[in-house]
């Protein structure tokens, strides 16, 4: 499947975004995204969030006879998968030219800076050696694969424990994981990847872009270090043109970036291996960050309500009564009426100045809202499940009288039950008092 | 690699150069009758002939065809014969896809595409010797054969390789260098703007040699561009000399 | 301040060649033409194409430009005369009149925005090639001139496309190309040792990047006689013959 092409108010609105400086996701413009790095109940299992962005990496072994051309030297593979779990776009099956480049980034940027001792793998020189395997699949793609599936296979590799052999004589024995303590690898250095991208015709630049962002960009730089500030790999590319002080920059900013990386896996290592030393459960079912509601069913809880309802009354008491108490209705047609007459209007300063037709009407609202308060109250006294009545503000007649001519013409006494309904309902009370 | 020494004390290296010397240059353009360009440049050992036909119709599946730009189309292969051991495929396998892909990166950049929208430009870069070099001598050779057939050239790409031995730059690397293990950088320039088009390292290097390797690979970027636009001065002037 | 032809642009106000090649200048425009490129087409060009694809309504033709050219069936001589309607009937004959791999020669009518071709036959002098020979060289050699049909008098007719394709026939060919008959009529001997002069003489001048005109051809023509066909095209004998064509071509011009 082609990915949907992005539209064009889309992307002129990132790459504007980008020219102000600024993020969609709030970040700066040398920020990484929350790095989380979680481990398996396996060895040499581990799994890199990079925000939204998900990789798994496996590292496996097995004995093989090594290359005729470096007999002493164990091998190791990398294999990236751009599988369509991550990302429709990505096809299934044959290797993208993507998937090709990010491949052979992988091998140079680990294993042409040596930094596995590839020579420990050796078991017999010429006959039999370690292959170490590293499987790395994106779960969930979210920009800068990269940058994760480096993170996840250096983490899985520190992470890793062979099965223990030893040799005598032509005798390989090859010991089981309960017979002896499987030994890790020798990792020298952990080479970690840095990816830049580049808007505005290099003008501007961004570290782990996020996929919109990718998709936009012209080109990106990836600088892979290690913590000595050693370059591994570095790798311009995408129809950019670069300055060369725009590399020495970028370089720059690397390695600080190389450093918390680090002491990040470091860290998620650490860990590991402290939950492993208490028996701790480990693994990634349980490092998955849990997000759902837990329980089913609901407790009763007494909630204590008392002070509002006393702060409630207070507001009430007051409150100063109207100049009209009597809450007369009268209709004005169908389906139309008011409740009183209104309330002095305190807007007028002159109160000898004829009312104005607008002000009269404004008056009127007021009235109106009067009628509102008065119904609220009632709702507030659904707790007690006794039957209440529809009162007006004075309280004095119980019953809310509607005046004569009304097509509705009776006495409405509402349960608690009922009132449940009344906030949704108005229409019930023949009232034209407006849901506020 | 133990036992070889790279740069002997007196400052040569394995093949007798110095340390910012440059192979022989040597090419011609327009060596096949076929294609829109040609040409086929020789960097010390290492030779490469490259192919440039287009801009023409889309090949293929019609969709490739951008509405405001060309494809850039690049196919690199190496000789079964252009290395020591025999190679098996001439092309098809991950390191040539990866290489074709950085020649399109490289061109797409240098080539003023947007003149020519909907239609396809073919650039094929063979190596018929290796001896160290290869993307920049296939670099080179695209290059020559893009001003061969015409067509229009934000600059001169010229690339070049540096390595890095004792504390020395090491400029335009051979095979027995390159395989030393050492870093190599491959920098592909626009010599005028002194813009990096392409940029790729391998192997360790410490930062704080970055910017000597990359002035290095700077210079020496200048220096090929200075050869090569004497040689296309020079064939210009052969085939006006009629006119 | 100059303005920026084709083969240029500018960059922070400097004029930049993109191309290599031979500058000229109009007043202040500059230009870089490069000595080997595909066709660029300007209105009024005599090309020669290849017939490619047959569509609904129009031909698409290989003129070996940067894309493909296109022939509308609206812009063809139909037999029947000028004003027929064109018919449904009309659009399922197409492939009758023209199909894929005929070669035409057809004039440019337009240009597209992306650069194609639209072409069209509109007169008797254009349409479809029956007999001859096709010489493809660089379209650069072939100078826009008031006529690019030539009879030549050796008894050969020659068609300079100003696409670098070049068509030499028999001259007496019945029909002028004209419509979408081709004269099938066996070609005498003597005429087809005539055009493989021609083509021998087209390909060294072709060679040594001297352009193309009837005057040039039949120069260089001339100067084959004392030679055999079949070695014109050795590099001491092509050598002699070049050197004989461009002197009567000096005395010619000066």
């Amino acid at each position: 499947m082609k990915e949907t092409p992005l539209s064009n108010c889309e992307r002129d609105f990132v790459l504007l975004a980008v020219r102000e400086k600024k993020r969609l996701d709030g970040r700066q413009t040398y920020d990484y995204r929350k790095v989380r790095i979680a481990f398996g109940t396996e060895y040499g299992c581990c799994v890199v969030e990079l925000g939204k962005t998900r990789v798994l990496a496996q590292v496996s072994c097995e004995l093989v006879s090594p290359k005729p051309s470096r007999p002493s030297e164990g091998v190791l593979f990398f294999n990236l998968e751009l599988s369509p779990m991550a990302s429709p776009g990505f096809e299934q099956g044959r290797q993208s030219e993507m998937a090709i480049e990010m491949n052979r980034l992988l091998e140079r940027c680990l294993r042409s800076s040596r930094s596995v001792d590839t020579e420990s793998l050796c078991v017999i020189s010429g006959e039999k050696v370690w292959q170490v395997r590293t499987d790395i699949h994106a779960l969930n793609h979210d920009g800068n694969i990269m940058d994760a599936a480096v993170i996840a296979a250096n983490a899985a590799l520190a992470h890793f424990r062979r099965p223990d052999v030893t040799v005598q004589g032509e005798e390989v024995t090859l010991y089981s994981v309960e017979d002896r303590d499987p030994v890790p690898l020798t990792i020298h250095h952990m080479p970690l990847t840095t990816t830049f991208a580049f808007f505005h015709e290099g003008s501007r630049l961004l570290v782990d872009p996020t996929r919109l962002e990718e998709r936009v960009m012209e080109g990106r730089l990836l600088v892979a270090m290690n913590k000595h500030r050693e370059l591994c790999a570095l790798q311009a590319s995408g129809g950019i043109r670069l300055l060369q002080d725009q590399v020495l920059r970028c370089s720059h900013v690397a390695s600080v970036k190389v450093l918390e990386l680090t002491e990040i896996i470091q860290r998620a290592l650490e860990n590991d291996v402290q939950a492993r030393k208490e028996g701790r459960c480990c693994g990634l079912a349980e490092s998955l960050p849990v997000q759902r509601v837990t329980v089913a069913c609901a407790h009763d809880a007494v909630v204590n309500n008392e002070e509002a309802r006393r702060r409630a009354d207070e507001v009430v008491k007051c409150a100063e009564e109207p100049a009209d108490t009597e809450g007369a209705v009268y209709h004005r047609g169908p389906h139309t009426a008011q409740v009183g007459e209104g309330l002095v209007n305190s807007w007028v300063v002159d109160d000898n100045e004829p009312k104005s037709e607008e002000e009269q009407e404004e008056a009127m609202d007021d009235g109106d809202l009067e009628g509102v308060k008065v119904e609220n109250e009632e709702v507030e006294e659904l707790s007690d499940d006794s039957v209440v009545i529809l009162e007006t503000q004075h309280r004095a007649p119980n019953v809310v009288q509607l005046s004569d001519g009304s097509e509705e013409d009776e006495v409405i006494i509402l349960s608690g039950k009922d009132l449940m309904n009344v906030s949704s309902d108005w229409s019930r009370v023949p009232l034209s008092v407006p849901p506020c | 690699m133990a036992g070889v020494e790279l740069l002997s004390d007196q400052g040569y290296r394995v093949d007798g150069r110095r340390a910012s010397e440059l192979r022989r240059v040597q090419c011609r353009l327009g060596v096949l009758g076929q294609a829109d360009g040609s040409a086929l440049l020789q960097l010390g050992n290492t030779r490469a002939l490259a192919v440039v036909s287009g801009p023409h119709e889309i090949r293929g599946s019609k969709s490739k065809a951008l509405h405001d730009r060309a494809v850039v189309n690049c196919q690199y292969s190496m000789a079964t014969f252009s290395t020591a051991e025999r190679k098996r495929r001439p092309h098809g396998d991950r390191k040539s896809i990866e290489m074709s892909l950085h020649l399109r990166q490289t061109f797409e950049t240098a080539i003023l595409t947007q003149l020519f929208p909907r239609s396809q430009i073919d650039i094929f870069v063979q190596i018929l010797k290796s001896d160290g070099g290869n993307y920049c001598v296939c670099v080179n050779a695209a290059t020559m054969a893009l001003v061969d057939a015409g067509i229009p050239l934000q600059d001169y790409v010229c690339a070049c390789s540096v390595g890095f031995v004792d504390e020395t730059p090491l400029v335009d690397v051979c095979y027995a260098e390159e395989a030393a293990g050492g870093p190599v950088m491959a920098v592909a320039l626009l010599p005028r703007s002194e813009q990096v088009a392409f940029l790729s390292l391998d192997s360790r290097l410490h930062e704080d040699h970055l910017s000597g390797v990359m002035k290095a690979a700077t210079v020496a970027c200048r220096d090929l561009h200075a050869v090569l636009s004497r040689i296309v001065k020079e064939t210009l002037q052969e085939a006006t000399a009629g006119e | 301040m100059a303005s920026t032809g084709h083969g240029t642009y500018t960059d922070d106000e400097h004029l930049v060649a993109s191309v290599a090649g031979v500058v000229e200048r109009v007043n202040r425009l500059i230009c870089v033409r490069p000595l080997n490129t595909r066709y660029n087409g300007e209105i009024g060009d005599v090309v020669i194409g290849r017939i490619t694809e047959v569509q609904q309504k129009r031909w698409k033709v290989d003129t070996e430009s940067r894309l493909d050219s296109v022939l509308l069936l609206s812009s063809v001589n139909l037999p029947g005369g000028e004003l027929r309607r064109r018919s449904a009937e009309d659009e399922l004959a197409m492939r009758d009149y023209l199909k894929e791999g005929d070669l035409i020669s057809a004039e440019v009518q337009s240009i597209f925005s992306d650069g194609a071709l639209s072409l069209h036959t509109r007169s008797l002098r254009y349409g479809k090639l029956g007999q001859g020979v096709l010489v493809k060289v660089s379209p650069s050699l072939i100078l826009r001139s008031k006529t690019h049909f030539h009879h030549l008098a050796s008894g050969a007719s020659i068609i300079l496309g100003n696409n670098g394709l070049v068509w030499l026939q028999p001259a007496n060919s019945a029909v002028e190309a004209g419509g979408f008959v081709t004269d099938l009529e066996p070609v005498p001997i003597s005429e087809r040792e005539v055009i493989s002069r021609l083509r021998n003489c087209v390909i060294i001048l072709a060679h040594h990047r001297l352009a193309l005109s009837d005057t040039s051809v039949t120069y260089c023509y001339e100067a084959s006689m004392a030679h055999e066909i079949k070695d014109i095209t050795k590099p001491e004998i092509s050598e002699e013959i070049l050197l004989e064509t461009r002197q009567r071509l000096l005395e010619q011009r000066g």
